[in-house]
């Protein structure tokens, strides 16, 4: 129902094939698809989820990692609030490229956007890159750092509801990036729906 | 707001309300019963739903529905706000044959109730549209790009300025892309297209609404639509009509490209850009410039439906992007300078003025880095040729007299001097130059050869005609051929032949422009082909060639003038052919070939019968003692060939014909004096070695004679008798002033030739310029002022007329029109 008070828009980056739509696809279905083709160019999801007590909407763009879709995909950085760059812990050049997408997200992002790096495929054997090294990498360019998967369900909740808790607080602070979508006015519309459609009950 | 939220709202009662929600889940379980308690708007709203969402819409309580809105206007945005609310909750409780229903009523209200009243329900229209598009279901996406469109068609009275379109754009282009399985990924990408055309629609009008022609619209549009098209093979079929293709059997493809031409043809000179940048980038990161059909079909597209006078810049920006792409593979590059050349006629039509050169200038630019850049790499030619296509094909679409400054402007960008040690990189850029010339030329149409060639146009082409590279002097004769040959002559010249009466000529009588060029500039041009001639590099194509141009200089400007002209030159060949030291023996055969083609040609065309007697006569003994002195020209001769000097009567003989040319009313004088060409007469070694017409242009003290010598050196000209003072000054006269300076000086002279001629060779064009420059001047106000004495004496005689006093002329009969000045 309409009665969201925070609208954020997170968009997903990094090399073709990292997971980035299996980590959308486990926090918006709870699944995680057998089989997921590559994505071409934009992907679109939606979630709500909850944060004080307050509803906030993630709008999730999921973009193509492939290099053909990048003039599509470097369009969607701009008006992002948060900017979750995944690589593959188990694939060596996928961490090699995060540089490249640093400054891809400098040039088209907005310089308040919120980084978050990503590690996933943890529960694959296989690991190429160590936590500390992409830890490490996160905090020399001043981004967050969690490792997921997506297989597992490992930390792919917490990531997104910490993008929420986070972009919530910058827009409490700041009042920054906050969406009047709906009002408190609207909130009480909502309910009067609800009155309306049970209100024989009260009678 | 309602009664009844006066009197409930509070947040307990909410919660209270909240939690029996959830108990009720069938919303019409309890809504019939308490309808009286409940405001008239949500009355009329709830009937339009059926019990059972298969049965749809109900029509009669919609119809109610739509007049209460029309006779309660302000309650519209209630409505509206009930309608989403109502589907919002529908949505979420996946019962989509609801929210289809809430949807559907929206439209028709939308499309029922006036403009005025309309702002705040668009709100929530807005709103609802929205929510069916975040949903996962592919129908309602589709359902909800429907309402979009009609939406997007109805016209606002005040559009709200707060309104953004930013997720309709994003969303829609992500449709665009849409990977779903089955034939819901084709409906919406259908759909995401139609979006994207309705939002263009919307929001195009009108930039404060939401300015659509920003990097961040454009750069999700474009590449949404490029893509599909490209999939598609339906752009290699030219003739697709879309016309003819009814409404719901549009393709994306089809759909994407009508959208991509109506975004085109509505920007203005400054989104251009904003379209085109994208679109490059498009195809470089989808790799679409190799093979470039697709690039082609899209930059017609453009080129089409770009309002025309912007058109320039879709060239521009090409031609900056063959810059940015310097780097990348030859091939690339080719496929853009081809997608260049296959849309640049387009532009040319409303190319003016500066952007015309500047298009050529570019064009001639990236020829001349790919010259340094790869000299022998195969990929690079093609490339250089693809540059030089799209120069021909520009030139071909705009006007005559921009062809001719086209040809002059490359012309200046050729590197002078033209001696042996230039660098393999100038002489590349040379001949690739000399290359596009041709390419013009080509296109360009002839009508009066003074006007094709103006002397600043004529002089570096000839002084390139002597360039030490053979195949360079080759491409300079194509450029003559292609620029003299008016009657389309030129195949059937195009190799020497002694059977000219076979040959189906057309002849035109030359105008008196014509004749006042060949008299300004004859000598000059012959004297550049018989120093050409003189090359001991030549092949047999560059003598060819040379015929060639000589003969479509005979056919063009066939006149008792230019025959005797041609005659002496033809005489001077020969008599070079006899005389060089320096030529090797089967070059001398070969000239001999084209001097008897050239004897038999003009003979021919000016129907000298005593002439063309004679000249089948050598022909005909030639074939028997001694072809090889014939057509067709050889590299080698069998070593029983014998030299042409020790077979007098095979050659032409001088005496011979002058008396066959005085015999038939011309005036053969000229032809008996000492040629400009070394020696004129028979079995004289004369030894001169001439150099190069440059050298003629040396002969600048020739301008040094007073007028009045002048004017006497014409009246002393014999063979024109019964003179006035103005006929005196004869084209023929002025032409002697030029070829023919006095024995004396000759002497004197031949130092400060040999000077000059070394300056020549070695001195760049532009200091070239400088040093004839005034001198020409001279010549040129000279002949200026002579011609116009001439044009403004009542008597408009030509010398042909002074001539027909005396006699007759064979010829007459065959060119009447020569003679009705
Ligand atoms: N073991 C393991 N495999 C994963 C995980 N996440 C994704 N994969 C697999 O990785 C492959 C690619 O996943 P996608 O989500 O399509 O990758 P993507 O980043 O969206 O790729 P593009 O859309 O091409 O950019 C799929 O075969 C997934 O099954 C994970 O957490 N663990
Ligand atoms: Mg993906």
């Amino acid at each position: 129902m309409e009665d969201f008070k925070f609208l954020f828009k997170v968009v997903l980056v990094g090399n073709a094939g990292v997971g980035k739509t299996c980590l959308v696809r486990r926090f918006t279905q709870g699944l995680f698809p057998p089989g997921q083709g590559a994505t071409i160019g934009v992907d679109f999801m939606i979630k709500t989820v909850e944060v004080d007590n307050e509803k906030v909407k993630l709008q999730i763009w999921d973009t193509a990692g492939q290099e053909r879709f990048r003039s599509i995909t470097q369009s969607y950085y701009r008006s992002a609030h948060a900017l979750i760059l995944v690589y593959d812990i188990s694939c060596q050049p996928t961490f090699d490229c995060l540089p490249d997408w640093l400054r891809e997200i400098e040039e088209y992002a907005s310089s308040k956007v919120l980084r978050i790096l990503v590690g996933n495929k943890i529960d694959r054997e296989d690991r190429e890159i160590p936590t500390f090294v992409g830890e490490d990498f996160a905090a020399r360019h001043n981004m967050y750092f969690l490792e997921t998967s997506a297989k597992e369900a490992e930390n792919v909740e917490k990531l997104f509801m910490k993008i929420a808790e986070d972009l919530m607080q910058q827009a409490r602070n700041k009042d920054l990036s906050r969406y009047e979508c709906s009002t408190t006015n609207i909130t009480a519309r909502t309910s009067s729906v609800n009155d309306s459609s049970c209100c024989s009950k009260l009678t | 707001m309602s009664l009844m939220k006066c009197c409930f709202d509070t947040p307990e009662v909410s919660d209270i309300f909240e939690s029996m929600v959830q108990k009720c889940t069938d919303p019409g379980c309890c809504c019939g019963c308490c309808s009286a308690l409940r405001p008239r708007y949500k009355r009329f709203v709830d009937n339009i739903f059926p019990i059972n969402p298969q049965d749809g819409l109900v029509k009669l309580n919609m119809e109610k529905l739509t007049f209460y809105s029309l006779s309660s206007p302000e309650k519209l945005d209630r409505i509206g706000e009930y309608l989403f609310q109502k589907a919002a909750r529908d949505i979420y409780r996946r019962r989509y044959g609801f929210v289809i229903i809430a949807m559907e009523a929206m439209d028709q209200l939308l499309v029922a109730c006036h403009a005025q009243t309309l702002n705040l329900f668009v709100e929530s229209f807005l709103k609802m549209v929205q929510k069916l598009l975040e949903s996962t279901e592919p129908q309602l996406q589709i359902l909800a790009t429907q309402s979009f469109v009609r939406f997007a068609n109805i016209e606002e009275d005040t559009p709200s300025y707060h309104r953004r379109y930013d997720f309709f754009v994003s969303k829609f282009s992500a449709m665009c892309h849409s990977n779903e399985y089955g034939e819901a990924r084709d409906k919406i990408r259908l759909a995401g297209i139609r979006g994207l055309q309705a939002v263009v629609r919307k929001t195009v009008s009108d930039d404060l609404v939401e300015n659509i022609w920003e990097p961040v619209h454009m750069d999700k549009i474009v590449p949404s639509l490029l893509y599909n098209m490209q999939d598609s093979a339906f752009y290699l079929k030219e003739s697709y009509n879309t016309d003819i293709a009814p409404e719901d059997q549009i393709d994306s493809p089809l759909l994407a490209e009508t959208c991509m031409r109506e975004l085109v043809g509505r920007a203005s000179f400054g989104h251009i850009r904003a379209v085109l940048k994208p679109v490059l980038r498009h195809f470089d990161l989808h790799k679409l410039w190799v093979p470039n059909q697709f690039a082609i079909h899209i930059f017609r597209v453009i080129m089409l439906s770009i309002q025309a006078q912007y058109s320039y810049t879709v060239v521009e920006t090409l031609m900056a992007h063959l810059d940015e792409n310097s780097k990348s593979s030859p091939t690339i590059r080719t496929s853009i300078a081809d997608v260049l050349s296959k849309i640049i006629a387009i532009a040319a039509g409303e190319s003016v003025g500066p952007s015309v050169l500047e298009i050529i200038n570019s064009l001639l630019s990236h020829l001349r880095d790919s010259v340094r850049h790869g000299i022998n790499q195969k990929d690079e030619k093609q490339y250089q040729e693809a540059l030089i296509n799209a120069l021909g094909e520009f030139a071909n679409h705009l006007p005559d007299y921009q062809k001719i400054e086209i040809m002059m402007f490359i012309m200046s960008k050729i590197p002078f001097p033209l001696v042996d040690n230039n660098t393999p990189a100038d002489n590349l850029l040379q001949s690739i130059l000399l290359k596009s010339l041709l390419k013009v030329g080509t296109k360009y149409q002839t009508i009066h050869l003074n006007s094709t060639f103006p002397v600043s146009f004529l002089e570096p082409l000839l002084r390139m005609s002597l360039a030490p590279d053979p195949d360079m002097r080759l491409l300079v004769q194509k450029i003559l051929h292609t620029l003299i040959d008016r009657h389309s002559n030129l195949e059937q010249l195009i190799k020497p032949t002694v059977n000219s009466a076979a040959l189906a000529l057309t002849l035109e009588t030359s105008s008196r422009p014509d004749l006042i060029f060949i008299n300004k500039h004859g000598a000059m041009i012959y004297d550049a082909l018989y120093t050409s001639l003189q090359m001991n590099t030549n092949t047999i194509e560059n003598i060819e060639a040379i015929y060639t141009t000589l003969a479509l200089l005979c056919v063009e400007l066939a006149s008792a003038e230019t025959i005797i002209d041609l005659l002496q030159l033809v005489l001077g060949i020969q008599n070079l052919a006899l005389t060089s030291a320096d030529l090797p023996t089967p070059q001398k055969f070969n000239l001999h070939a084209i001097v008897a083609s050239l004897f038999v040609l003009i003979s021919t065309i000016a129907n000298i019968t005593p002439l063309s007697e004679y000249a089948s006569k050598i022909v005909k003994a030639r074939k028997k003692e001694a072809p090889h002195l014939l057509p067709d020209l050889l590299s080698i001769y069998p070593p029983k060939a014998e030299l042409a000097n020790k077979l007098p009567h095979l050659v032409i003989d001088q005496m011979a014909v002058c008396e066959y040319l005085k015999s038939s009313g011309f005036d053969s004088t000229r032809l008996m004096q000492t040629s400009p060409y070394g020696a004129g007469r028979l079995g004289v070694t004369s030894g001169t070695h001439r150099h190069s017409w440059v050298e003629t242009g040396a002969r600048g003290s020739i301008i040094e004679i007073p007028a009045t010598q002048e004017v006497d050196s014409a009246s002393s000209s014999p063979g024109v008798q019964k003179k006035l003072p103005e006929e005196e000054l004869t084209f023929e006269s002025m032409k002697r002033v030029l070829t023919e300076p006095p024995e004396i000086r000759k002497e004197a002279e031949a130092e400060k030739r040999e000077q000059l001629s070394h300056i020549f060779h070695t001195a760049t064009f532009e200091e070239l310029k400088c040093r004839t420059q005034p001198k020409h001047d001279l010549l040129q106000n000279k002949l200026n002022e002579i011609f116009k004495s001439l044009s403004t004496s009542e008597v408009h005689q030509s010398p042909l007329q002074l001539d027909k006093k005396h006699s007759v002329p064979v010829y007459e009969q065959n060119f009447p029109e020569l003679f009705l000045y």
